[in-house]
């Protein structure tokens, strides 16, 4: 009942016209933005980012949640109509979307991902906020030795998705660590790696290396494919966007089924919308009695991963905003906007600043009423965007990332760092090394180094105080499940393959 | 691979540089080193481990690289793109916002689109920069150079 009173009271924040307003633009922005081929949620929240510097708190994550979401809604028109998708959470929808629009169903299948995403946002936000404050006072109890352990779970998770991964991963882990690590030491007056530069004993502000990597690396990336990606025929006229009751009936089982799995692995950190998009299409190519209508065009095929790719955005921001820990590289750009503006996310949140926390899980009701709208009605106007040649579009989100980054300190020096950090990130993507783990990295690095230090203080030294209480013991052990168990499974599998063979 | 090498090279350099770190002056002298000396040698030991792995996978599986395709053009761009970039970052507060961008945005279009767009190239950069300008001083009340 009590998270029904705070929902109400949430609603009352988030129907102030000025939060309507942002919200509804946030959602449009992030739409158009995630439609376009390269640009996915966290280059989306990134650029647009130093938009919310001015704003209030809960205006600024109001925003930050619609560009979010309304990018998992964009991302997967750009999958059905051009086969391209606009962001790895809309890989999966590739797989059916695409041959759906080839076979003449491109305004159903634009359709049911609208409306597929619209069910998985809202079921899980209802699942949100029955979850939100037990978890919030779960972790009241965390002392520093448990936040330390948490966030070296959350990062460990994030750098060991695959086994290939694992490695580069943890690289990418590291070097955000040392990136946190230049700036005056808060505890000791100490100044480290700033080299006699002024401006940067403050530290690397997080948005220059977000931006820098996200959307400068993002851009120089794109400049490979940039002759071959010339001007792209583009379905623009289309007939009523909706579907038929018998698509429906195919699509809802489906939909309510792999919005829960979806949610789920949002909610763990390093999993995200990418993974459990892709899981929800193969539960139900597994699930279905005709998987052979997979890949050809089949509906339920572009349902179950549009409703858990949905699913899996609301349940990411569960950690972020109870635990004051990002599980993926988009929450932790939120999380870093937050403290800009002087918050702390985490179980404190829902006591001392409730119209933030209720605020924001209100408007996402709401925002997903907005995200329908756009991308119903609206959708056959809105994929002109994608027409828009990228010989013209990144030239000017390099001309934005500066505008944006210039808005943090009004220092020339953040431009120098911008560039340096968009060739770390061109590598970084060139050479297949993770960019999430390194983003995570950055925005929590100082509290994790701070909590580490915190808790030899408090033991005098002594390392054993990480393994005193129970939780943290629990995470720690997680952690080092999460970073063994890719080897693990790859040594099992060959493993029984020997045993299949020798038989 | 050169992931692996890459990863040492920053791990050593960036441990050396932690171990001369100055010691704090109140408190436990090594405290502000623990941490950034951990990282270190865990970055050093990492690079090691991707170098071993790779030698280990042997070099059947290199043969497929070298057959690179030929459009090296976007070298070009992204370099191109770089030194504009710092160009503009040296430039900017000498000049002002309004020259400096449209010669910063101008030039990357330029250099994507060649010569024969300039029409097209002109008139965005214009656009942008003098939207960006009015957004700025008008509408934001940010005083730009």
């Amino acid at each position: 009942m009590e998270a029904i009173q705070n929902l109400i009271q949430g609603f009352s924040v988030a129907a102030s016209p000025l939060n309507i307003i942002w919200m509804i633009s946030g959602a449009f922005l992030g739409t158009v933005l995630g439609m376009l081929p390269g640009i996915g949620p966290s280059t989306g929240v990134a650029l647009l980012l130093p938009l919310t510097f001015a704003m209030k708190p809960e205006t600024a994550l109001i925003t930050m949640c619609a560009i979010y979401y309304g990018a998992m809604f964009g991302g997967s028109r750009s999958s059905i109509l051009l086969n391209v998708p606009g962001d790895g959470a809309a890989v999966a929808s590739c797989f059916d979307g695409y041959p759906m629009a080839r076979n003449g169903q491109a305004e159903t299948a634009l359709a049911i991902s609208a409306i597929a995403s619209f069910i998985g946002g809202l079921i899980s936000t209802i699942i949100f906020v029955f979850l939100a404050l037990p978890v919030a006072r779960f972790a009241l109890k965390f002392g520093p030795p448990e936040y330390f352990a948490l966030m070296v779970f959350a990062l460990a998770a994030t750098a060991s998705i695959s086994k290939e991964a694992l490695l580069k991963g943890l690289l990418s882990l590291l070097l955000g660590l040392m990136i946190t690590t230049v700036g005056i030491d808060l505890q000791s007056g100490v100044h480290r790696f700033t080299f006699g530069v002024m401006e940067l004993q403050t530290g690397i502000d997080f948005v220059v290396v977000i931006i820098g990597i996200y959307g400068i690396g993002e851009v120089f990336k794109n400049f490979e494919t940039i002759g071959s990606a010339g001007a792209r025929a583009i379905q623009s006229k289309f007939k009523r966007i909706w579907i038929t009751m018998e698509q429906w009936k195919r699509s809802i089982v489906p939909i309510l089924r792999q919005t829960p799995v979806g949610f789920l692995i949002g909610v763990l950190p390093g999993a995200g919308g990418t993974i459990a998009a892709m899981m929800a299409y193969n539960n139900e190519k597994q699930l279905s009695k005709e998987p052979e209508r997979f890949g050809k065009g089949a509906i339920e095929g572009l349902a179950a991963p549009e409703a858990a790719n949905n699913a899996a955005s609301v349940g990411a921001l569960i950690p972020m905003m109870t635990l004051g820990v990002p599980g993926s590289g988009t929450t932790a750009i939120m999380l870093g906007a937050l403290m800009i503006l002087g918050l702390q996310p985490g179980p404190l949140l829902f006591q001392q600043h409730p119209e933030v926390a209720w605020g924001v899980i209100a408007s996402m009701f709401l925002g997903n009423i907005v995200c329908a709208i756009i991308n119903l009605p609206l959708a056959g106007l809105l994929v002109r965007v994608l027409s828009v040649p990228p010989r013209i579009l990144y030239p000017l989100i390099v001309a934005l990332a500066f505008m944006g980054v210039y808005t943090i300190n009004f220092s020339v020096v953040d431009f120098y760092l911008l560039v340096i950090f968009g060739i770390i990130g061109y590598f970084m993507k060139k050479y297949k090394v993770p960019t999430a783990p390194l983003i995570l990295a950055v925005v929590v690095g100082s509290s994790m180094e701070q909590s580490f230090r915190q808790s030899l203080m408090l033991s005098d030294g002594s390392l054993k105080i990480f393994f005193r209480s129970g939780i943290s013991v629990v995470l720690l052990i997680l952690a080092a499940v999460s970073i063994i168990y890719p080897f693990l499974s790859d040594w099992i599998k060959k493993k029984r393959q020997r045993i299949s063979s020798g038989i | 691979m050169i992931v692996g090498i890459a990863g040492i090279l920053v791990g050593v350099v960036y441990s050396i540089q932690a171990l001369q770190l100055p010691k704090a002056t109140i408190g436990n002298p090594w405290a502000p080193i623990y941490f950034p000396a951990a990282l270190g040698i865990l970055m050093t030991a990492i690079g090691i481990v991707i170098v071993a792995v790779e030698l280990s996978k042997g070099r059947a599986a290199d043969k497929g690289k070298g057959k690179d395709r030929g459009d090296r053009g976007y070298v070009k761009l992204i370099l191109g793109t770089i030194i504009i970039c710092i160009f503009y970052a040296l430039i900017f507060d000498r000049i002002g916002f309004i020259v400096s961008t449209l010669l910063f945005l101008g030039g990357i279009l330029f250099l994507i689109n060649g010569l024969r767009a300039w029409k097209m190239n002109t008139a965005i950069t214009a656009a942008f920069t003098f939207g960006i300008w009015y957004i700025f001083e008008k509408i934001l009340m940010i005083s730009l150079p």
